[in-house]
C-alpha cells in the first residue's frame, strides 16, 4: 500500500504492481467485509427470542369477544382472531396458507387481500387459490380469560411459516 | 510506517537490507525472526508436489480453521441440554441472524473435512509417502483421522433429535461390543447405561474442548515433521 501510494504522490505513473496491490487490497477487504458483517450480525441476539414462542398467552377475557363475531388478537407476535360460537371459542391463524399474507376479517369469514383466498368460518377453503384450511390454536377459557397456547398443524403438510415458531 | 525514504544511519548496508517495513516488520524485527521466515518463504515445493492430489491435507487444514471459527460461534447459542438443545439449534437455524449461513458451512465444511482428511491418506498411501524415515508422521496422521472421525461422531449428536439420537445408540452399541472393556466404553461414553443429559454433555464436552485440544497439538506436530522431513519424493 504504502509503495505504490508513494508513486501517486511523487507524481509518477502507476506502477503495473502498484495497481494489482491496489486491487487486490480492494478485493480483500471486500471480502473480510462479507465475512465480518455476517458474523456480527449473527452475534447480535435475535428480537424474538424462542421462549416467547408456543407459549401459552392470555388474550383477555372473553367477555371482550362477541359472540358469532371474529375478533383479531395477537398470539406470540402473530396474528390470530377469535371467534364466539355461542360461548365456544376458537382461535384461528390469520396468516394465510396460500403464501403468508395476513388475512382480513370479513364479518364471519376470512379473507385474504394478496390473491384473493376466501375461508369460511370454520376456516376451511371455499375460494382459492389457497388449500389447506386456517390452522387453529389450543386454547381453553380460565377464570373467565381466554387462554391461547401453541397452533395446532396436525397432520396437514402445513407451509414453513408455522413450523419452526411454534415447535 | 512506510517505508523510509532516506539511508537509515548506524547501520550496516546488509542490517539496513533485511529491515522490514510495516506492522509485521515491526514485530519480524524485534523476534529476530528474518532468518526462520526467510526460509519459510524460500522453499521450493517439487515440481512433482505442484498437484492438486497434494492439496488435500491443505485443504483440510483450511477447513479445520472454517469450523473452529464456525464452531466458536455456534457455541454462542447453542445450549447442551436434553431441553433446549433441539429448540437452540433450531433458533440458529431460523431467528438468528445469518445463524442459518454459520450452522450450515459448519455442517458442509464437517463433511467436507472428513473426506479430505480420507482422501490425503489415499494420497499418501499410493505415492508410498509413509515409507523411512516418515513413519511417525503417519501414525500422526492416523491419530489425526481418528480424532476428526470423533468429531463427526460426538458432533452429530448435538442437534438431539431423533436422527441424533439413534445414530448415538447404535455407535455406543458398537463401542460396547468390545470385548472386556466394551462396557467400560459404553457407559464412559453415554455417562451411564442409557443415552440421557449425561451423553449430551459429554459428548458436547468431547466436542468443543478435548478433540480441538488434542487435534491442535497433533496438528502442530504434523506440520512440524512436514518441514523437517519434506515433501516425499517423486514416484
Amino acid at each position: 500500500m504504502s509503495v505504490s501510494g508513494g508513486d501517486v504522490r511523487n507524481g509518477a505513473a502507476v506502477t503495473r504492481s502498484g495497481f494489482l496491490k491496489w486491487l487486490i487490497g480492494i478485493f480483500g477487504v471486500a471480502a473480510m467485509a462479507g465475512v465480518v458483517y455476517p458474523v456480527l450480525r449473527f452475534l447480535k441476539p435475535p428480537a424474538a427470542v424462542s421462549a416467547a414462542i408456543g407459549q401459552v398467552v392470555n388474550v383477555g377475557a372473553v367477555s371482550s369477544f362477541p359472540a358469532g363475531q371474529l375478533t383479531a388478537v395477537i398470539v406470540n407476535d402473530k396474528p390470530a382472531a377469535v371467534q364466539n360460537l355461542n360461548g365456544k371459542y376458537t382461535v384461528y391463524s390469520l396468516i394465510c396458507t396460500h403464501l403468508g399474507c395476513v388475512n382480513g376479517i370479513a364479518g364471519d369469514t376470512f379473507k385474504c387481500p394478496c390473491h384473493g383466498s376466501e375461508f369460511s368460518p370454520t376456516g376451511t377453503v371455499t375460494h382459492g387459490p389457497a388449500t389447506l384450511p386456517l390452522p387453529t390454536y389450543h386454547s381453553q377459557v380460565q377464570n373467565g380469560s381466554l387462554l391461547v397456547g401453541p397452533v395446532d398443524l396436525g397432520r396437514a403438510a402445513y407451509p414453513t411459516w408455522y413450523k419452526g415458531e411454534f415447535t | 510506517m512506510s517505508a523510509s525514504a532516506g539511508p537509515v544511519p548506524e547501520q550496516t548496508p546488509s542490517e539496513a537490507k533485511r529491515r522490514k517495513p510495516g506492522l509485521i516488520g515491526w514485530v519480524v524485527n524485534r523476534l529476530g525472526m528474518d532468518d526462520l521466515m526467510e526460509d519459510q518463504y524460500n522453499r521450493v515445493v517439487p515440481s512433482h508436489a505442484s498437484n492438486y492430489i497434494y492439496c488435500f491435507g491443505g485443504i483440510a487444514l483450511v477447513l479445520f480453521v472454517i469450523l473452529t471459527a464456525t464452531g466458536i460461534m455456534l457455541a454462542v447459542y447453542y445450549q447442551p441440554t436434553p431441553d433446549t438443545a433441539y429448540q437452540s439449534v433450531l433458533d440458529i437455524s431460523t431467528h438468528v441472524q445469518f445463524g442459518w449461513w454459520i450452522r450450515s458451512i459448519h455442517r458442509w465444511s464437517a463433511g467436507g473435512m472428513v473426506l479430505l482428511v480420507f482422501l490425503h491418506m489415499l494420497r499418501v498411501f499410493f505415492t508410498g509417502a509413509y515409507k523411512k524415515p516418515r513413519e511417525l508422521n503417519w501414525l500422526t496422521g492416523v491419530a489425526l483421522l481418528l480424532i476428526t472421525m470423533g468429531f463427526g461422531f460426538t458432533g452429530y449428536l448435538l442437534p438431539w433429535d431423533q436422527k441424533a439420537y439413534w445414530a448415538t445408540k447404535v455407535g455406543t452399541d458398537i463401542a460396547g461390543s468390545v470385548p472386556i472393556f466394551g462396557h467400560f466404553l459404553l457407559v464412559s461414553l453415554r455417562g451411564g447405561e442409557q443415552i440421557s443429559a449425561a451423553t449430551l454433555g459429554r459428548f458436547f464436552d468431547l466436542h468443543v474442548l478435548v478433540l480441538p485440544a488434542i487435534i491442535v497439538i497433533l496438528l502442530l506436530g504434523h506440520f512440524f515433521m512436514i518441514r523437517r522431513h519434506g515433501i516425499s519424493g517423486r514416484l
